[in-house]
């Protein structure tokens, strides 16, 4: 449904952002590519897989973390690191998917955070390789990329592809099955899918996905904490998607940005409100526009024709 | 497992029997469906017809006895593993993918019959979809092939579980009472569609049915179940005229009213 026009128009306005926006936006913009990424890799689970993990901030911990002990510790160029990092998350995701998708609903939500505490607990209590709660510091992109342009470049060339590819799964017979799945796992049990084993190579793609994001966002933020795979991390990418619209591909991503601009809206003037505001406008969302954001596309007139069509 | 069963039949269970609790639901069936067969599994509430068919089905475990598709042992096998050995079905409460255009539907079943749903490269938009429109033509749901499949009609949605069903190519298709739910009329038209889909294709088909006119009118053969057991099995003329039959179960007044 979003037009190749728009798609243009998006991909023209990210490109030119780095001439005419402040550094501060810039880095804005680069924190909502991640963030976009980490809650479309969610949303392939939730919107398409119709799995709802409460402990995806694990997987972005592990890309993250797999990138910053590498990069500091090994030595190992940001590329390399940045490409073992959704291999380290799509490892911690078949280990604990392979338990996670043995359960439904409220059970795996509740399994998927119980793996994700877990990891946070690792994290916080190895001192030795992760510095335990003081974290890792200094983690930053070589010189070429040190720039908050050239970085903001590299993010929108990595996101961009894995978003692309993402699409394709979403679209692929396997993203059908998917679908297929989340719908009637009964029925798709009785058209030939081994239900469990669709469900956890989503969980592993999307695991993989989240450890992408992260290892973006450790070289962006030049550290990596424990927080990152705190469960309060967890629900950024549900609420983003939720904002953004579960139903949609690109919903997560405009989440995002609502997401990201919001919080710097508010938060710049009332922090301690932050929360208070996010929960008025989540529990908006979800009662007055079901479909998020993106629904909104849908109302407008000049995109009613493609609808029918 | 191992043991084949009798050469020639499509769907064979020998002895099969499964209790819950102190009740024998299911008290040692021989069912033997040759291929080409149209048979009605019928009985009062009660008699087990669920239980059986969910047996087959792999939906529950059996507690002894076997299974046998096309000679080959196949209990204990999950649902996938039996779809994938030609065990096509459609459920008594309409299973289909309900927010899936009715194309996709089709579409997605045939994808996973072709061994492709892992396939993560290729667009399935347009994958087998000129084979998806023949199944939909052949159940007469072509015009409505983009439409969301939830939106449709009940019996609508009953059609399109019969195509997604045959979209796996089923040696045999089970049809867990393929009519409840819908108006009188509209459940003959949709048991000739069986009959006829059966006909031309030499697909075997086995169903549970409460309306007696459609069973009557329908099947080749009819299996009645009694309190777990086979009561009678013969053409329907013959099940008719069984005195057994008439006393436990034609004789009462119809059911079905809920």
């Amino acid at each position: 449904m979003v037009s190749v026009r728009a798609l243009l128009a998006l991909l023209v306005a990210v490109a030119v952002a780095p001439l005419v926006l402040a550094p501060f936006f810039l880095q804005l913009l680069t924190e909502i590519a991640i963030v976009g990424l980490f809650a479309t890799a969610f949303n392939l689970l939730m919107g398409f897989g119709g799995m709802l993990s409460f402990g995806h901030a694990a997987y972005f911990a592990l890309g993250a973390y797999a990138a910053a002990l590498l990069s500091r510790r090994g030595g190992v160029p940001m590329l390399l690191a940045l490409a073992v990092a959704p291999v380290v998350a799509g490892l911690g995701a078949l280990l604990f998917g392979f338990f996670i998708v043995r359960l439904t609903h409220t059970y795996f939500a509740m399994l998927s955070l119980a793996f994700g505490q877990i990891v946070y607990t690792v994290i916080f209590k190895w001192k030795s390789l992760t510095g335990g709660d003081d974290g890792l510091l200094d983690v930053w992109p070589p010189p070429y990329l040190k720039s908050p342009m050239a970085y903001y470049y590299f993010v929108l060339a990595v996101v961009g592809l894995s978003l692309w590819a993402l699409h394709a799964i979403v679209d692929s017979p396997f993203g059908y099955a998917l679908r297929a799945v989340r719908e009637n796992p009964r029925r798709a049990r009785f058209i030939g899918v081994n239900v469990r084993r669709h469900q956890l190579l989503a969980f592993v793609i999307s695991g993989a996905f989240s450890g992408v994001a992260g290892g973006l966002f450790a070289f962006y933020n030049g550290s990596v904490f424990p927080d990152f795979a705190f469960f309060t991390k967890s629900f950024e990418p549900l609420v983003v998607a939720l904002l953004g619209g579960v139903h949609s591909f690109f919903g997560p991503l405009a989440g995002a940005f609502a997401f990201k601009v919001l919080e710097w809206l508010i938060s710049r003037q009332w922090p301690v409100y932050w929360p208070l505001f996010l929960g008025g406008v989540v529990v908006l969302v979800v009662v007055v526009l079901p479909q998020g954001f993106v629904g909104l596309l849908g109302r407008w007139p000049w995109a009613r024709p493609a609808r029918q069509g | 497992m191992g043991a084949a069963g009798a050469a020639g039949l499509v769907l064979q269970t020998v002895a099969l029997r499964k209790h819950f609790g102190g009740v024998q639901a299911v008290n040692g069936v021989d069912l033997a469906v040759p291929p080409g067969d149209l048979r009605a599994i019928i009985g009062p509430n009660g008699a087990g017809k669920t239980t059986f068919f969910n047996l087959i089905t792999g939906d529950i475990a059996h507690d002894s006895g076997a299974i046998y598709l096309g000679g080959e042992d196949v209990s204990g096998l999950p649902p996938h593993q039996l779809s994938r050995r030609g065990l096509g079905r459609t459920f008594q409460i309409t299973s289909i993918f309900r927010r899936l255009s009715v194309l996709e539907n089709v579409q997605t079943a045939l994808l996973s019959h072709h061994r492709r749903h892992y396939n993560v490269l290729a667009s399935a938009r347009r994958l087998y979809r000129d084979e998806a429109m023949a199944l939909l033509e052949r159940v007469g749901l072509c015009a409505q092939a983009a439409k969301p499949s939830g939106i449709m009609s009940h019996g609508d949605q009953r059609r399109l579980e019969m195509a997604i069903a045959l979209a796996s190519a089923p040696r045999v298709l089970l049809l867990d009472e393929p009519t409840a739910g819908m108006a009188p009329r509209e459940r003959h038209e949709l048991m000739e569609l069986v009959a006829a889909i059966a006909h031309a294709t030499g697909l075997t088909v086995v169903f549970t049915e409460h309306d007696m006119d459609v069973v009557f009118a329908t099947a080749r053969r009819i299996t009645v179940l009694h309190q777990g057991a086979v009561l009678a099995e013969g053409a329907p003329a013959e099940v008719r005229a069984n005195r057994e039959v008439q006393r436990v179960y034609l004789g009462q007044p119809a059911e079905g009213g809920h």
